[in-house]
């Protein structure tokens, strides 16, 4: 069916996106090229805005942070979806339970988990020094190796229910025809779990681990809250410097060709994975 | 029992053994509680009680008067109203326009598929410090700043694109012979989508749901910015008025989580096991 | 096409529905009002409304968390309130950014204003903000420890080193000497080392502007003296990610005996540890030099969108009378004689009132975020072992100088 049908259904979702976010990225784009009085100024912002040594840094850590958090979030995401789609006694209970990280306020859990890891007031170095697993008090948050892994470990926690909820929807709509095929064959549970399971929810995968990516470039919540990029820049991340140059240092026309850069380098992503998803299979032909 | 409804089927799914599964629930629920429990315990500590070293797990003294302040002394019930208002609102918008949208994309060839879909998800990639100001001014053009209709339309544009994704994909997930079984019967297009489509993948609706209501009921930059007056506030504000500037009352910030976050968790204990279990288990016989 | 005139349909009626509007009306004054002075400042509009008839005063309450990000964004999108209070450190951002209306015309006997506050919020030529509240730190001590640490809880340090001797003799059993902070927001930390500098007779940039002058042998003394607290274990383990806060936390819990904080800690720790019995002192000095310290505190500032601005004004004159200004402030008033009010005689205060005089307003300029930031980054290098004290602070005095340039 070669008509444009399938765009009149996107068409109302369409329209209300563009009303409302055209003129932001108008604005942006525009301010990106002006100084702070208005004026044309070409590519100086950009200049500008590359040349101080912490936006490498930060473009560093973005990676590490957006490829620790995604690769954990997924894996424990899955895991947790195929465990709670098993039968079981209070399964519904253990489901909802799985929520709870996801339901908490962002700016509370920042403040909870940095609490707990505390060096001093911490429930995590009490724990570990009572029962003897370490020697002394560790400063998880303090610590030039520890603290960026810290952050990724919470922003895991915080969003692998996301995973675990969009994967288990998933595993719940496969037809019941594909198990039984399955088991005519013979098929153990693992080979289930391989062959008719993850096949079936690749979609959902990929759909998820794009937003995933998205989300976590745009992140700032956790680490803004706990450590403000420190200490000493090791967990300042893009979109925190962005946020540093713009409400902090009322340079939002930096600001802007930071976010246009940004913008750039993520909209490449996006396409080259939406014509990944195009080509699986599941449209009318 | 429970179980007899599974062994009912022709065949039955060979599954985890049962160990593994316990194994596994105890590793979840506690990965998932432990941040939960300090939290709740936390709110039923006095202040002395609250930062000591070392760290004390249970409450000598456990007292409600948190849980008093908040649900009493504050503005949280007005902005429990608020919140559910503007959540509900924006996630159903969100919700029928993303069934439409992923319809289209996830059943339709058509020129330019891919990049209208890419096109679904560009408010998303400007960072919040980037479109917050220029969005202000959108609101405040159309005259909607300080209304709940300035939240929603926001909150809308924030969950609509990934709405619209996860859709797309659940949507994917369903075989084509039921539709065109449908099609041969002489059904339309919308019909189609109301009496097959939405039916085989109401979990996936249901997750996408969850997700737009979760995200706007915890969102606090823009409700910060966009609604100033107390009479449109949400609750992620709410938490923000126990602090002031050199203080936090603690005690009464974790009781307002509490008040903010289990009533979801149990809405949702509810909700899948009245409605999600039931019609998966009907439309696995169709 | 029935579809597409059905989306298009759909897609309008949503955002027609929206026409409904809930605008400030004239006569209005909105005043943005943080929520630790709510009370107060209800009063006091009830008492202007009561003898001004036909304004009709509206407070809508913001919160510390975000602040400054709301702020921008309502000035920056043109639809802002008609005062706000703000800190003065924000001040010339708004200034300078052309966000805010001079206020020249509406202070009235500028003479009796602190001067440091007054010179925080000019720019130009001009005044862009009604200081109201100023303050600066002082030291918290613990009595009880430094009895147990055989030392005079009524003669505390005055020098230096007799700082360092006092903390060395405090820090035993598990306690702490003297805390210092380096973490959270980059202010904290500013507030607690750039005193020292100063005091030494070094600073971050030079007077006129235009040379970083960080790597200074004074100023490196002073960050040497500031960051050794921490070296030599005289202040916690946790140094790195403690703010102002989690210092007064560690203070109550009896781990921290003394710190650098403001006036605003002895009610909260009174109410969460009755027990201990507060000292408070000021900012010892180098032997022979003058003490120093930041002069912090809030301001009120008209947006140049405000629609109501004459009528804000006055409303302004009136919020800032001796009186009511020394009614309002949360530490102390920016009116030398609001200072003089019963309220501010208070023998826990008189350190801290002490220390007024001393408070400096940090330099005015444009790129001043920065330049703390990137000294900050210094400060926690020096805290994670990176670097030395004189490499990092020639490293941040590098940074600092290109963006002065």
């Amino acid at each position: 069916m070669k008509s444009n049908t399938g765009l009149v259904f996107a068409l109302p979702a369409l329209i209300v996106l563009f009303m409302l976010i055209a003129y932001p990225v108008f604005y942006t784009g525009w301010l990106s090229v002006t100084n702070d009085q208005g004026q044309f100024t070409g590519l100086q912002n950009f200049s500008a805005v590359l040349r101080p040594r912490v936006t490498t840094q930060a473009l560093w850590n973005t990676l590490w942070w957006v490829a620790g958090s995604i690769f954990f979030q997924v894996l424990l995401g899955v895991t947790a979806a195929i465990l709670l789609n098993q039968n079981f006694m209070g399964r519904a209970l253990v489901r909802s339970i799985a929520l709870i990280p996801w339901v908490i306020p962002g700016i509370v859990a920042a403040t909870t988990w940095a609490w707990m890891f505390h060096t001093e007031f911490g429930i995590i170095n009490y724990m570990l020094t009572s029962t003897g697993a370490l020697d002394e008090p560790v400063g998880w948050l303090t610590r030039s190796n520890t603290v960026m892994p810290a952050m990724i470990a919470i922003n895991v926690w915080k969003l692998f229910p996301f995973v675990a909820i969009m994967v288990l929807a998933g595993l719940q709509t496969i037809p019941q025809e594909l198990y039984e095929a399955a088991r005519m064959d013979g098929a153990s549970y693992w080979e289930e779990v391989r062959h008719v399971m993850l096949p079936q929810i690749r979609p959902v995968i990929t759909a998820v681990t794009l937003l995933l990516v998205i989300w976590a470039l745009n992140a700032i919540t956790i680490i803004y809250a706990i450590t403000r990029g420190g200490p000493a820049n090791r967990t300042v991340i893009t979109p925190i410097q962005i946020f540093r140059l713009a409400f902090e240092n009322v340079e939002f026309n930096q600001a802007a060709a930071l976010s246009v850069m940004f913008f750039a380098v993520v909209m490449l992503i996006v396409l080259a994975y939406s014509k990944a998803f195009a080509s699986q299979p599941g449209e009318v032909q | 029992m429970r179980r007899s409804r599974f062994t009912s089927r022709s065949l039955r799914r060979p599954g985890l053994n049962r160990p593994s599964i316990f194994l596994g629930c105890i590793v979840l629920v506690f990965v998932c509680l432990f941040p939960f429990v300090w939290m709740s315990l936390s709110s039923i500590k006095v202040l002395n009680e609250l930062y000591t070293i070392p760290p004390q797990w249970w409450p000598e003294h456990p007292t409600l008067a948190n849980y008093h302040k908040v649900l009493f002394e504050s503005r949280i019930p007005r902005y429990f109203l608020n919140s559910i208002i503007v959540s509900v609102a924006a996630t159903g918008l969100a919700l029928v326009l993303a069934v439409f949208a992923a319809n289209g994309f996830a059943r339709f060839r058509f020129r330019g598929r891919s990049f209208w879909q890419a096109c679904i998800l560009v408010g998303q990639l400007l960072p919040t410090a980037a479109i917050i100001v220029p969005l202000f001014i959108t609101l405040r053009v159309l005259g909607l700043v300080n209304t709940y209709w300035g939240l929603i339309l926001v909150y809308m544009i924030i969950t609509l694109p990934l709405s619209v994704w996860m859709l797309t994909s659940y949507f994917k997930a369903i075989p084509l012979e039921l539709e065109e079984a449908a099609i041969i019967d002489g059904a339309s297009r919308v019909g189609i989508l109301f009496r097959i489509t939405l039916p085989l993948s109401l979990p996936g609706i249901v997750a996408v749901l969850v997700y737009a209501f979760i995200t706007t009921w915890n969102e606090f930059i823009f409700a910060l910015c966009f609604a100033t007056d107390s009479r449109v506030k949400t609750l992620p504000i709410g938490l923000a008025e126990f602090s002031t500037e050199f203080n936090t009352d603690w005690g009464a910030v974790m009781a307002a989580s509490m008040v903010m976050t289990v009533p979801i968790a149990l809405l949702f204990l509810v909700f899948q096991r009245h409605f999600v279990g039931g019609l998966t288990a009907g439309a696995t016989k169709g | 096409m029935k579809l597409l005139k059905l989306a298009g349909f759909f897609a309008l009626s949503v955002l027609s529905t929206v026409t409904m509007n809930t605008g400030a009306q004239a006569g209005d004054v909105v005043w943005w009002a943080p929520n630790w002075g709510e009370e107060r400042a209800r009063t006091l509009a009830q008492k202007y409304m009561a003898a001004n008839a036909g304004t009709n005063i509206k407070i809508e309450v913001t919160v510390a968390n975000g602040l400054p990000e709301r702020v921008l964004t309502a000035m920056r999108s043109g639809a802002a309130p008609d005062i706000i209070e703000v800190q003065h450190g924000w001040v010339n951002g708004y200034a300078q950014g052309d966000l805010i209306v001079p206020l020249d015309d509406t202070i009235q006997d500028k003479e009796d204003y602190v001067k440091a506050a007054i010179n925080y919020v000019s720019w130009n030529g001009k005044i862009w903000a009604m200081p109201y509240r100023i303050e600066t730190h002082g030291v918290i001590y613990n009595k009880d420890h430094f009895k147990e640490a055989g030392l005079d809880p009524e003669k505390p340090p005055k020098t230096w080193d007799d700082l360092i001797a006092a903390a060395k003799a405090l820090t035993k059993s598990g306690r702490y000497g003297f805390g210092i902070t380096g973490g959270g927001e980059v202010g904290n930390t500013i507030f607690r080392s750039l005193p020292f500098i100063w005091m030494n007779g070094g600073d971050i940039i030079s007077p006129d502007m235009k040379k970083a002058v960080l790597n200074s042998p004074e100023a490196v003394k002073a960050v040497e003296f500031y960051t050794n607290f921490y070296k030599q274990g005289l202040a916690p383990k946790s140094t790195l990610e403690n703010d102002g806060l989690a210092l007064r936390r560690l203070f109550i819990a009896g781990t921290v005996s003394a710190y650098q904080s403001g006036q605003f800690d002895l009610p909260a720790i009174q109410k969460e540890n009755p027990n201990i019995k507060l000292g408070a002192m000021m900012i010892p000095a180098p032997a022979g030099k003058q003490t120093a310290a930041v002069l912090g505190g809030w301001s009120y500032v008209i947006p140049k969108s405000a629609k109501n601005p004459v009528e804000s004004k006055k409303f302004l004159q009136f919020l800032n009378t001796t009186e009511n200004q020394g009614y309002y402030t949360d530490t102390f008033p920016a009116r030398t004689s609001s200072i003089k009010l019963p309220r501010f005689d208070d023998s826990m205060l008189k350190p801290f009132a002490e220390m007024l005089p001393y408070g400096r307003p940090v330099p005015v300029h444009k790129n001043w975020v920065k330049i703390v930031q990137a000294y900050f980054d210094g400060i926690q290098r020096i805290l994670l072992g990176d670097q030395s004290v004189q490499k990092s602070m020639d490293e941040a005095n590098e940074e600092i100088q290109a963006l002065l340039n």
